[in-house]
């Protein structure tokens, strides 16, 4: 029985395969390196849902407040994923200021990275109908009407009554659990596929004025 | 008297050619845009709700301005306002407007780059207004309210106005959002003329079956007075303004400059050519 799934608990929930053409074990394997040698590492993910810092941010720091940790749990699957295995350059926690990305860690063909300090298999059933979304636009919706279709993420809260003792329909089999650190969630870019000339820049507004 | 028949597919491809011209969206500021069909049906109740009246859309990152513009300069529509003025902070939304009425000869449309948090610029002459706002999920519907303040500060709080926010029966965060909104409205003045719930769907990957509704606002009789408009620098109604991370920090989005706007981005492709004849 895992640890991690108390009831109450939050967590970053994500299917997880095959990414820019690298298999999920290679992956793996080059991320406990790089918090081997780096001391955390980027995992990267895609997509419109979990948002860095208008979801996983204050998500994380909510349950990090109250719990004093927070995990990735990860549903292993067949997956294709043949995005460009660029590597990200820099990173953004607010998507103004940006910084370099060491040269230890290597976040490949993605927009978005979770930042992990340790990555190990655990496997453990997590039933979906017996969570809900944490978060955003959907908070309140069960799990299971959650991800489903083209949403593989979310940021769920397990029901305070914790796990079902019966049976459950909507159960997903976790294999692999990473804990996340500050800042949980950035932005990533590369030079090579971001130098689009129509993207935005934002005028800041003044702090010393009147907001 | 205004024609009932509209033909269809002229609309949809009229509405496709704005779709076109549209900057893509930041999910980061809460810009999500409404599908294609919906667009189609909402636009042409704008139209008629607005017929022959000044019209200010505080935002509108979807293109209805441009739609009920456009849709009434083809012929589509027999009806709509008699001028749009759009106020967005995103600059990349006021030139495209501007863009596509110069284009298309749309003399009634135009933009202002402005943000909602700074003192409505004016001018606040309008009979009606239209926001289609961040919907408030994460601070129980008071980015909603700011929009709403601004749009009836453009009609003196002596007009009508469209506020479009999300309607979900599942979820709980829409009905206190709706009933906050309701309750500064009655405040205001306004009081709430007609609902149509639930009859707007958005591309939006992580709740595709949330829906918005249209709550159309009116004023009450001798509501109407003057004052001035005031930035908004409360922390309570900031906090959390587009989602959940903190206090708004952006004033305006400003447009990179190209030159080979709606084009394929050179950046997104490289040829490689045929081998030359021996």
């Amino acid at each position: 029985m895992t640890e991690i799934l108390r009831p109450g608990v939050g967590f970053v929930f994500m299917k997880v395969g095959t990414h820019a053409g690298e298999e999920l074990d290679d992956i793996i394997a080059r991320k406990q390196r790089e918090i081997a040698d780096a001391g955390y590492a980027l995992w990267g993910y895609g997509g419109n849902t979990c948002h860095p810092f208008n979801t996983v941010q204050p998500f994380a720091r909510d349950y990090v407040r109250r719990d004093g940790v927070i995990y990735l749990v990860m549903q292993p699957m067949t997956s294709r994923h043949s995005a460009p295995p660029a590597r990200a350059a820099e990173f953004s926690r607010d998507g103004v200021t940006w910084e370099q990305v060491p040269h230890a860690i290597n976040v490949l063909g993605s927009r978005y990275a979770i930042a992990i300090d340790e990555l190990r298999p655990e496997a453990f059933d997590l039933p979906l109908e017996h969570t809900k979304v944490a978060i955003g636009t959907s908070a309140g919706r069960r799990g299971d009407r959650y991800i489903s279709g083209r949403v593989d993420k979310g940021c769920l809260e397990l029901d305070d009554d914790g796990l079902p003792t019966g049976p459950s329909v909507t159960t997903v089999r976790i294999g692999l659990v990473a804990r996340m650190v500050e800042p949980y969630a950035v932005l990533v870019r590369s030079p090579l596929l971001d130098q689009d000339p129509g993207r935005m820049a934002a005028e800041v507004l003044d702090v010393a004025g009147e907001t | 008297m205004a024609s009932d028949v509209i033909d269809l597919q002229a609309a949809i491809n009229a509405v496709s050619d704005v779709v076109q011209n549209r900057p893509r969206p930041l999910r980061e500021f809460d810009q999500i845009y409404m599908k294609t069909a919906d667009m189609v049906l909402q636009s042409e109740f704008i139209a008629r709700w607005a017929d022959g009246k000044r019209l200010a859309f505080i935002g509108d990152g979807d293109a209805i301005s441009v739609c009920v513009a456009y849709l009434r300069q083809r012929g589509i529509f027999g009806y709509g306002p008699a001028s749009i003025t759009v106020f967005d902070f995103d600059e990349r939304i006021c030139n495209a407007v501007t863009r596509f009425a110069e284009k298309e000869g749309l003399e009634s449309l135009s933009s202002t780059l402005y943000n909602c948090l700074d003192p409505f610029p004016g001018p606040c002459d309008f009979d009606g207004f239209y926001t289609n706002p961040p919907w408030g999920a994460s601070n129980a519907g008071e980015s909603v309210k700011v929009f709403m303040q601004r749009g009836m500060e453009a009609t003196r709080h002596g007009g009508e106005g469209v506020v479009v926010v999300a309607d979900d029966p599942e979820l709980e965060w829409p009905k206190l959002v709706l009933a906050n909104l309701q309750r500064a409205a009655l405040d205001a003045g306004f009081y709430v003329q007609r609902l149509m719930p639930e009859v707007h769907s958005y591309h939006l990957d992580d709740a595709p079956d949330l829906r918005s509704c249209n709550v159309i606002l009116r004023a009450l009789p001798g509501n109407a007075r003057e004052g001035a408009s005031a930035a908004i620098s409360d922390p309570v109604r900031i906090a959390n303004f587009y989602g959940r991370q903190g206090d708004p920090i952006v004033r305006y989005i400003r447009e990179t400059a190209r030159l080979d706007y709606g084009k394929a981005n050179e950046t997104e492709y490289a040829l490689e050519l045929l081998e030359s004849p021996k």
